[in-house]
């Protein structure tokens, strides 16, 4: 087997080991428990917004707390780790080698994030996940939003030591028998969106830095009063949060590279349009970040400069959708969870980026811009495709992890109702924003049609919630009980896999 | 591959511990997550503090006069942040009592925090912010502040006239309502009633928005239309009683100003909500007031941006 929770050894030499599997393993359990603790804060937002005025949550502060943690836990501590997850898990037997490069800097980067999430939930800040200067600065109290603060240091470190293993480990320990353009899709991703991370996250560091000596009144560099300037933090913050988008997004690309192939029973389309789309997009995403700051009074030639460089994106993102939909082209489809979920992925994906594309041109993006149709959109890639990528993975690792198979008809309701419910809630949440609802907002006034779509999108976050109900009582139950899995093809899809059953990597 | 080996499935009994570790964890962090509620939100920043102190304070006064004792009371509305005021909140008799006082004489405020929420009083002279506290005049400060229930007292003596402010010192507060008038002296401002003539006028507006509710606001009729924003003119010490109906679809709340810029400085209570508290699409309220010495002012919108958006009419005190 490869994945060995299965070995019958005390929890707590899964907890403090430092082999890749079992690091993989802790970032898997930790990034879906905070995949329900952050989804349940989305499910409070939706409640409160359902009918104007003040409904389930007490005040508009305790409202901006919930939903700069909802989105802080979704980013940094679901999709960030369970790509870390994935990567763990499958990157070393990808490339051929005993384990990650630098196995103890490994168990130390998962480590970091525990603690980092105790203070970004224990405080609790309530300045967005964006951490809105001057707000942060002057009127978000502490110690809460200090301890966001030194929670995202903490994250960012994680990241990039993590990324540092990855780039370390498919470079140069993969198999001297096998050549760069031999190492699989999915690690060709993790090795793209490790170095984006490793030139994106020291920008945002600085930025996070500057934060808090401006909250400690040592320098201004923030602060109007103290003549600093808001905007700079704008660039700096996005100088870091547009390419880590394509950061989540690739490694989600990946795992449907790694699947889709598999279930259409056909080898992938073209792997080097792949491994292109993917080096392209981690280079291209460092020449859009502005694109957030349109209407912040910036030049003309600016804003033509950074549409034509979030419009590059588009190429690279329509190869992978072409080399999916190639790839089923005439395949045996065999369309199991995992499936269905990577195919909802790619409609969605091409869906948000339909929008994205709507957004990047900067004269439709000034009736956009801070409204609703924002949320959507964001809210269309992360869930609509990454979070579909991810899910559809997990279930597609669950019996290698666990030797159990999940149950198939759970799996598929749980595609089902949550493909529905985001449809439902992101493509309205796009209308109410050209209806100009502003984001961020805890009461909006009694105006018929943004109450039916803000009641449209509120059911459908329920419904996304009871699927994702199912979810967790798929996985425990069938991690407890399910039916034993054929580890050498528990799908029964014939072929051959990556990862045989013997190659496994020892314990060390 | 050898076709002996085992293949070991994840159990029941473990899936239940991790389950159980987890759970306990998210126990333990709930507890200490919710018992602390009002801690981790506490604390201003420390540049808060360094920006209010950046100014030079006013000095208190030798004591050469009478002797006044005014109580205070730290009054929220019910949700707790939409309303703030001393003693009666917006609307209400007693609402931030305005002390008149003359150079030298001794101020003693007994303060009492009425709310749920954190407060501390100070005088300033500034005219707004909530930096510039004469030393002596606090009582808490927003790094320790009276809790609900607590109180305290504090002395103030003016040095020359003028207008002080005797505020709330948390940052924001201020801007919420917590804020009162101390007029030192015989000095006169412009927002003072000339005596009182008796005379009373019932007067009343309606506000109306284009269709799209933002391209132009008004009073009473659109831009063009018959009605538009109409002159009001009464006499200086005139009792008037406004009232204003929100015909729109948005927020508005009303006042008198000295310029359609001063959103935040309607006179003479003559304000009818606000912007933090407006008036919801067809709801009306009123205020009743005294007109103040003579010249042009401006009925206006007090929600930012609607005055210059249209919102905003002559009211003229001969």
């Amino acid at each position: 087997m490869v994945l060995e929770l299965q070995k019958p050894r005390p929890i707590w030499q899964i907890m403090f080991s430092t082999h890749h599997t079992d690091v993989g393993l802790l970032y898997l359990i930790l990034s879906i428990a905070f995949l329900f603790m952050g989804g349940t804060l989305a499910l409070l937002i939706r409640a409160e917004l359902f009918f104007p005025g003040a409904q389930v949550i007490a005040d508009s502060m305790t409202f901006n707390r919930i939903f700069t943690v909802h989105g802080t836990t979704l980013i940094f501590l679901f999709l960030l780790p369970s790509a870390s997850a994935v990567g763990n898990y499958f990157v070393p037997i990808m490339v051929r080698y005993k384990d990650m490069a630098y196995p103890k800097l490994n168990a130390i980067a998962f480590w970091m994030i525990p603690p980092a999430a105790v203070l970004v939930w224990l405080g609790f800040a309530d300045f967005t996940w964006y951490a809105t200067p001057p707000y942060s600065i002057i009127s978000s109290p502490g110690p809460a939003a200090d301890m966001w603060i030194f929670g995202l240091k903490i994250l960012g470190i994680s990241s990039v030591l993590g990324a540092i293993n990855f780039v370390v480990t498919i470079l140069k320990c993969k198999h001297p028998d096998m050549s760069i353009g031999q190492v699989p899709l999915l690690a060709w991703a993790f090795l793209s969106s490790s170095l984006i991370v490793i030139v994106a996250i020291p920008t945002f560091a600085a930025a996070l830095l500057m934060l808090l000596t401006d909250r400690l009144g040592v320098s201004g560099f923030f602060n109007p009063a103290m003549g600093g300037d808001p905007i700079a933090y704008a660039h700096l913050f996005w100088f870091t949060f547009h390419p880590e988008v394509y950061v989540l997004v690739i490694p989600a690309i990946g795992m449907m590279y790694e699947i889709i192939p598999r279930f259409s029973r056909k080898p992938i389309y073209s792997k080097s349009s792949g491994i292109f789309a993917f080096v392209l997009l981690s280079v291209v995403s460092f020449s859009s970040w502005a694109h957030h700051m349109y209407a912040t009074g910036m030049s003309f030639t600016e804003k033509t400069v950074f549409m034509l460089g979030t419009l590059a994106a588009v190429p690279a993102s329509g190869m992978h959708v072409f080399n999916f939909v190639a790839t089923m082209w005439n395949g045996r489809i065999k369309f199991l969870t995992p499936m269905m979920w990577s195919i909802g992925g790619i409609a969605l994906f091409f869906s948000a980026g339909a929008g994205g594309v709507a957004n990047a041109a900067m004269p439709l993006d000034f009736t956009t811009h801070d409204t609703y149709w924002v949320v959507g959109h964001f809210h269309l890639f992360v869930m609509g495709t990454i979070a579909f990528g991810t899910i559809g993975f997990i279930y597609y690792m669950f019996p290698y992890v666990t030797g159990r198979m999940y149950n198939e008809t759970a799996g598929k309701v749980h595609f089902i109702l949550s493909f529905i419910g985001t449809i439902l809630v992101f493509f309205t949440q796009h209308v109410l924003g050209l209806y100009g609802m502003p984001r961020r907002v805890f009461d909006y006034p009694e105006i018929p049609e943004w109450i039916i779509m803000n009641q449209i999108a509120s059911v459908g976050a329920m419904i996304i919630g009871v699927s994702m109900l199912i979810f967790l009582i798929n996985l425990i139950h069938s991690a407890a009980k399910g039916k034993p899995a054929d580890i050498h093809d528990p799908f029964g899809l014939g072929g051959k896999y990556y990862y045989p059953f013997e190659s496994k990597n020892p314990h060390h | 591959m050898s076709e002996t080996e085992t293949v070991y499935l994840t159990s029941s009994a473990r899936v239940g511990k991790m389950m159980i570790i987890m759970l306990g964890i998210c126990i333990v962090g709930g507890v200490i997550f919710f018992s602390m509620w009002d801690y981790w939100i506490c604390c201003p920043a420390p540049v808060v503090e360094m920006m209010s102190g950046a100014k030079d304070a006013a000095e208190q006064g030798v004591a050469t006069g009478k002797t006044i004792t005014q109580d205070l009371k730290f009054v929220e509305s019910a949700d707790g942040f939409s309303d703030l005021a001393f003693n009666a909140l917006t609307g209400e008799p007693g609402h931030n009592p305005t002390i008149n006082a003359n150079v030298g004489d001794k101020i003693i405020f007994n303060v009492e925090n009425g709310g749920k929420g954190f407060h501390a009083l100070g005088v300033t002279s500034d005219e707004e912010g909530f930096g510039g506290i004469i030393s002596g005049s606090d009582v808490a400060s927003a790094a320790s502040p009276l809790k609900a229930g607590q109180t305290g007292s504090s002395e103030f003596i003016p040095a020359k006239e003028g207008t002080y402010y005797y505020i709330c010192t948390v940052p924001g507060h201020r801007d919420l309502g917590m804020v009162g008038e101390i007029i030192v002296g015989e000095s006169t401002g412009p927002a003072e009633a000339a005596a009182p003539t008796g005379v009373s006028h019932d007067l009343s507006v309606n506000f109306v928005e284009s269709e799209d509710g933002f391209s132009d606001l008004a009073f009473n009729a659109l831009t063009g239309e018959e009605g538009h924003n109409p002159d009001f003119v009464v006499n200086s010490g005139d009792e008037i009683t406004f009232t204003a109906t929100n015909a729109g679809k948005g927020f508005h709340a009303f006042g008198v100003a000295a310029s359609p810029d001063d959103f935040n400085k309607p006179l003479w209570g003559s304000e009818i909500a606000s912007s933090s508290a407006p008036l919801k699409a067809g709801e009306s309220g009123s205020s009743t007031f005294t007109a103040g010495a003579p010249g042009t002012y401006y009925y206006i919108c007090t929600v930012p941006g609607h005055a210059s958006l249209g919102m905003q009419g002559s009211f003229i005190v001969e």
